[in-house]
């Protein structure tokens, strides 16, 4: 025998020099379009999110960036909550820029021509304000009407919903103002606030006229000026913040705004990132997962490959190139699709944001999508398409043949760039190591307990298999044990979206029940204040002449800190290392005195005195969290000024406080026997609960004490529940993707086990299934699978729900079963309808033409 | 004197499993030489697919050595075998083994296209046309009998020009008719382009239509016949 060669020498192409492999991708892609369709759905989905989401946080910067000015409306703006003291007007006269003057308050409004009543904020204007951008009026002369003579603008939301329009007449306070017309834009207004407190604009020539302003009226003051140049400006914040500061004073500049409201986006941004993160991370669990089972399924012709020749990274490439191509095309499509969502999105947003969002397309979104959609296809199809390089080609003789190689250096660097690409991609979205890690391991912790949940449920229902139940309810529930059915992926992708929906409708139901104290029975519904004490006899008479209980009348008395812990405010403020912040020195303080608790209140620390005698040292409870931003602590001494005398008193104890039950509620609250000659206002609340009644009420009190206001805390209500509506809107239509994202890997797996599905009907049809009873089974099967997924979501956002309400947001957990329950059906019915359309053919497929297919 | 593309030595093929080690085949030696045609038989289990498998290279032995057209193929790295596949040996199999999303003509010309020659489609038709399917050439296997696909698998193990083929159960799933056109095609071309032909079967009429039959019996060879008339 002659040995011809000892040591084969064969030619190696490479990917790009093989001709064969790009022809075998071709021909083999035309047979699996639907099987890569799947795949190619996770990428569009996740890129879509990825693109409509980093351009509308683009987007956002940039109208940050072009409005800044208009947001302002001026260069600088001194603002306090008291009148300026000759001290600062000295200076605000010093200061030879243009200057305009603005004061606000709340306000009772009249519309005289129904005669119904709402509290507004009141805005009075002098001067040139805005110095940039402009108030948009209808008709456009109003604000000049304004400005000269006895008229008032309207926000156009209070407009339309009081049915008043030009030459109507309102009553503010004392006086009555024609209407000139409604305001449509105004620099530094708009925006969410608009929904609680619409304004109504006058002349600050006027204000005094209406009789408002009062001893004890909470008056916003600004002063405007527009400077010509940073230089200038720099100068001028120098001279001024020591003055200011010194008075309690605080200001703005167009930086500190555009800081602030940049600020303020953080979180829409972060919440925009975490949200384009997790849908990317779902297409990413998608792509892996439908190239897993295509790998899979390809495992038989890769071994006839192999044994006529072809070599492990041959039969690999032609699968690669697919994918890569698609994918490429998928990220067009995705990124494509993602400009097109982001222009609905500014409608989700209208009224949230307080300026118009301009739409445009942002390029590098565009190419980070196409970039990433590529890295995603590469990435995380790379790992399972590995294991077609060490298919046996004994698999054509056995089919049980064990791969030739398990261990492989692509793969552990498949792995490792897995691992890596989450973090990067979530680093590079918030432009923060720190904040892409937190993600990352946000989502490994969600998703970990989503499995562990998803495992639990799956090991409770083999536990507790129902075996007794009928044979459609029990085969049904056992095939999503079914080998390769990818139960536990599907209950994990689509729990996370019906997770992050049902987080937010818990969240949505923990605010809303702070405000819905006012829902139970005997809890106040309406506040009234600002009542001086001349009023307040006439004020419960008018009440009791109204059939109102008085649920209690609580005096008011306002007051600054002059000293804490025995230092000054003045020392505080200059000493740099102290750390209670300017705000909560300079503040004015609302104070009562009472001597019970109320029932909103409870004592958490320390002890109450409840009445003071004179010559007794006198000691104040604090409310839970302000002890913290003033670090005093039990025994401390503080001296309020009150009017111009100095109040000295010590803290005795801590409240924790119910804020919204029973309002009002305060921080600090001092015994009897001290405060009762100051001076003071008061507060009184009831219970209204017809409407006609309200109005009938509002109105008698709006014409008798005009300068009285009125908070119908069911409007609020209503207010706070018209934000979550607009907010929950954008929110779960973003939600959406994940569970999109969840749907498409349910195709997927159902389009992938459809086989082995027909070749089980075709067996239950021998026996002597009838359709409507296969039907049944797959029905049920799938309804099984949305449960399941659901309750893994669910069960998962009560804690995340509890976790968000208890450190978060501060508030008392809640949540609605019912509402809870409508989102579990919902994905339940999806999860169904997606099965179902899925299986169409299984279902209605002749047992003979499969048996021929078999054959 | 005939050359040798074919010799196994003391091929021994062991399966571990956790509790004990399963001996399929034992200390098996034979050699064949180029244009013969030889069958593999023997009850299920025996190993004739085993020894099939080491011998075409898609798996290796336990202990023992193959040599295939003069290259030993122990040592050899996994793409390595499969170029010799590529280059000397074809393959018919039981069910066929067609690629599903290919179409017969593509089917037929993917060996050699994996050699990277060209303009390999008239060779490829011209095959097809050898073994009656000239008019079926576009059709996907699904769309062809089995019978048919026999013999789209057999212009495809062919198409290479190879020295040896190795034919696992050929007509096990084919009716008679078919059974006897695939066989006689199979001998056809094995004697037109002396191919080595080695067969795995049950059939005994179709064993005794080659010139040497291996009988297997528990992992070990019990009988080596040069004649074409077997024992029962």
């Amino acid at each position: 025998m002659i040995e011809y060669i000892i040591k084969i020498k064969r030619k190696t192409k490479n990917i790009f020099t093989d001709r064969w492999v790009w022809r075998m991708a071709w021909r083999d892609a035309r047979h699996n379009y639907s099987r890569l369709m799947l795949f190619t759905a996770s990428l569009i989905t996740g890129i879509a999110a990825v693109v409509a989401l980093d351009s509308l946080n683009q987007s956002l910067q940039k109208d940050i960036d072009d409005n800044a000015k208009e947001l302002l409306g001026a260069d600088l703006v001194v603002n306090g909550d008291k009148k300026f003291v000759p001290e600062v007007r000295t200076l605000f006269d010093s200061l030879k820029y243009p200057q305009a003057s603005e004061a606000d308050m709340a306000s009772m409004v009249l519309f005289l021509n129904n005669g119904q009543s709402r509290l507004i904020r009141l805005v009075a204007l002098k001067g040139n304000f805005p110095f940039y951008g402009e108030i948009e009026t209808q008709p456009s002369n109003a604000y000049r009407k304004v400005k000269d003579g006895k008229y008032a603008m309207l926000d156009e939301t209070l407009a339309s919903q009081f049915e008043v329009s030009s030459d109507d007449s309102i009553r503010i306070g004392n006086s009555v103002f024609k209407v000139s017309g409604v305001v449509k834009k105004i620099p530094g207004g708009g925006g969410i606030m608009t929904t609680f407190t619409p304004s109504v604009y006058i002349s600050l020539d006027h204000l005094d006229s209406t009789g408002l302003v009062q001893f004890g009226s909470r008056v916003n003051y600004k002063q405007y000026f527009k400077i010509y140049s940073e230089k200038q400006k720099a100068a001028t914040v120098e001279k001024i913040r020591p003055i200011l500061r010194k008075h309690g004073y605080g200001f703005d500049t167009v930086e500190e705004r555009k800081e602030d409201l940049g600020e303020g986006f953080q979180s829409i941004y972060r919440f925009f990132s975490l949200l384009a993160f997790v849908a990317l991370i779902l297409g990413c669990i998608g792509v892996a997962s439908s190239v897993h089972i295509y790998a899979r399924e390809k495992r038989e012709e890769v071994a006839v490959l192999r044994c006529v020749g072809s070599s492990g990274w041959q039969a690999f490439n032609i699968f690669f190139i697919q994918i890569f191509l698609l994918g490429i095309v998928g990220s067009i499509v995705g990124s494509l699709i993602g400009v097109g969502i982001q222009q609905l999105i500014p409608y989700f947003l209208d009224g949230v944001i307080p300026f118009d969002l301009t739409f445009s397309v942002s390029w590098q979104s565009l190419l980070l999508g196409l970039l990433i959609g590529t890295v995603v296809s590469v990435l995380f199809s790379i790992l399972p398409l590995v294991g077609v390089r060490f298919v046996p080609p004994l698999s054509v003789l056995r089919t049980d043949s064990k791969p030739v190689r398990i261990f492989s250096k692509t793969k552990v660097v498949a792995i490792i760039l897995i691992a890596l690409f989450p973090m990067a991609f979530a680093a590079i979205q918030t432009k923060s190591i720190l904040t892409g890690l937190m993600f990352f391991l946000g989502l490994v912790a969600a998703l970990a307990c989503l499995t562990v949940v998803a495992i639990l449920l799956l090991m409770v229902v083999r536990r507790f298999f129902p075996h007794q139940a009928g044979f459609i309810w029990r085969h049904s529930l056992s095939s999503l044990f079914r080998p390769n059915n990818q139960t536990r992926v599907l209950m994990v992708t689509i729990g996370l979206g019906a997770f992050i929906i049902s987080t937010l409708n818990i969240v949505e139901q923990s605010m809303l029940s702070q405000v819905e104290f006012t829902g139970q029975e005997n809890q106040s519904n309406t506040i009234l204040f600002d009542i001086q004490p001349s009023q307040k006899d006439g004020v419960i008479r008018l009440m009791e002449e109204n059939k109102l209980n008085v649920n209690q009348v609580v005096p008011i008395i306002t007051c600054r800190l002059s000293e804490l812990r025995g230092r000054t405010v003045d020392s505080l403020q200059r000493d740099t290392s102290d750390r209670v912040p300017n705000w909560a020195l300079t503040r004015e303080y609302r104070i009562t005195y009472r001597d019970t608790l109320h029932h909103s209140e409870e004592l958490i620390k320390g002890k109450v005195q409840y009445r003071a005698t004179a010559g007794d040292s006198v000691f104040v409870t604090i409310s839970e969290g302000m002890e913290e931003n003033l670090e005093v602590k039990i025994g401390d001494s503080l001296v309020f000024d009150v009017q111009g005398v100095p109040v000295k008193a010590y803290i005795s104890g801590v409240r924790k406080v119910e804020w919204p039950k029973d309002p009002p509620n305060f921080i600090f609250v001092f015994p009897t026997g001290v405060l009762e000659s100051a001076p003071q206002i008061y507060v009184t609340a009831t219970r209204i609960d017809d409407q006609a009644q309200a109005n009938k009420f509002q109105q008698a009190l709006v014409m008798q004490f005009p300068n009285v206001s009125l908070i119908d805390l069911r409007l609020i209500l209503n207010t706070v529940n018209e934000l979550f509506n607009k907010l929950g809107l954008i929110i779960r239509f973003l939600a959406l993707f994940s569970i999109i994202t969840g749907l498409v890997v349910l195709a997927g797996a159902v389009i992938n086990s459809k086989f082995v599905r027909i070749k089980e009907n075709v067996l239950l049809r021998t026996v002597g299934a009838r359709t409507s009873q296969i039907t049944q089974i797959t029905l049920i099967e799938y309804a099984y699978l949305g449960l399941f997924s659901a309750l893994t979501g669910m069960i998962l956002s009560l804690a995340g729900g509890w976790l968000l309400t208890k450190f978060f947001f501060e508030i008392t957990f809640a949540f609605d079963w019912i509402e809870l329950s409508i989102i579990g059906g919902g994905v339940v019915l999806l999860t169904m309808a997606i099965g179902w359309f899925n299986s169409r053919e299984v279902i209605s497929t002749p047992p003979l033409q499969v048996l021929r297919k078999e054959s | 004197m005939s050359q040798i593309v074919l010799q196994a030595e003391n091929l021994t093929k062991i399966y571990r499993s956790a509790d004990r080690d399963l001996v399929v085949l034992n200390e098996i030696s034979f050699a064949v030489e180029q244009g013969n045609s030889i069958s593999i038989i023997g009850p299920s289990g025996s190993g004739k697919t085993t020894l099939l498998g080491l011998c075409a290279g898609l798996d290796t032995p336990s202990s023992g050595t193959i040599s295939l057209m003069g290259f030993k193929l122990n040592n050899m790295s996994e793409d390595d075998r499969a170029y010799i596949r590529n280059q000397y040996v074809g393959f018919v199999f039981q069910n066929f083994q067609l690629l599903s999303t290919l179409t017969a003509l593509e089917n037929v010309m993917v060996p050699l296209e994996l050699r990277g020659e060209r303009n390999v489609m008239p060779k490829a038709k011209e095959l097809l046309h050898r073994v009656g399917l000239a008019d079926r050439v576009h059709h996907y296997p699904s769309q062809l009998s089995g019978g048919e696909q026999q013999r789209v698998a057999m212009a495809r193990a062919f198409m290479t020009d190879p020295k040896i083929l190795f034919a696992d159960e050929p007509t096990g799933n084919l009716d008679e008719e078919n059974a006897t056109h695939i066989t006689d095609l199979l001998f056809g071309l094995n004697k037109e382009q002396g191919t080595t032909l080695v067969l795995v079967t049950h059939n005994l009429e179709l064993a005794q239509r080659t010139q040497r039959i291996l009988r297997m019996k528990g992992g070990h060879l019990v009988q080596d016949i040069y004649s074409p008339s077997i024992a029962r």
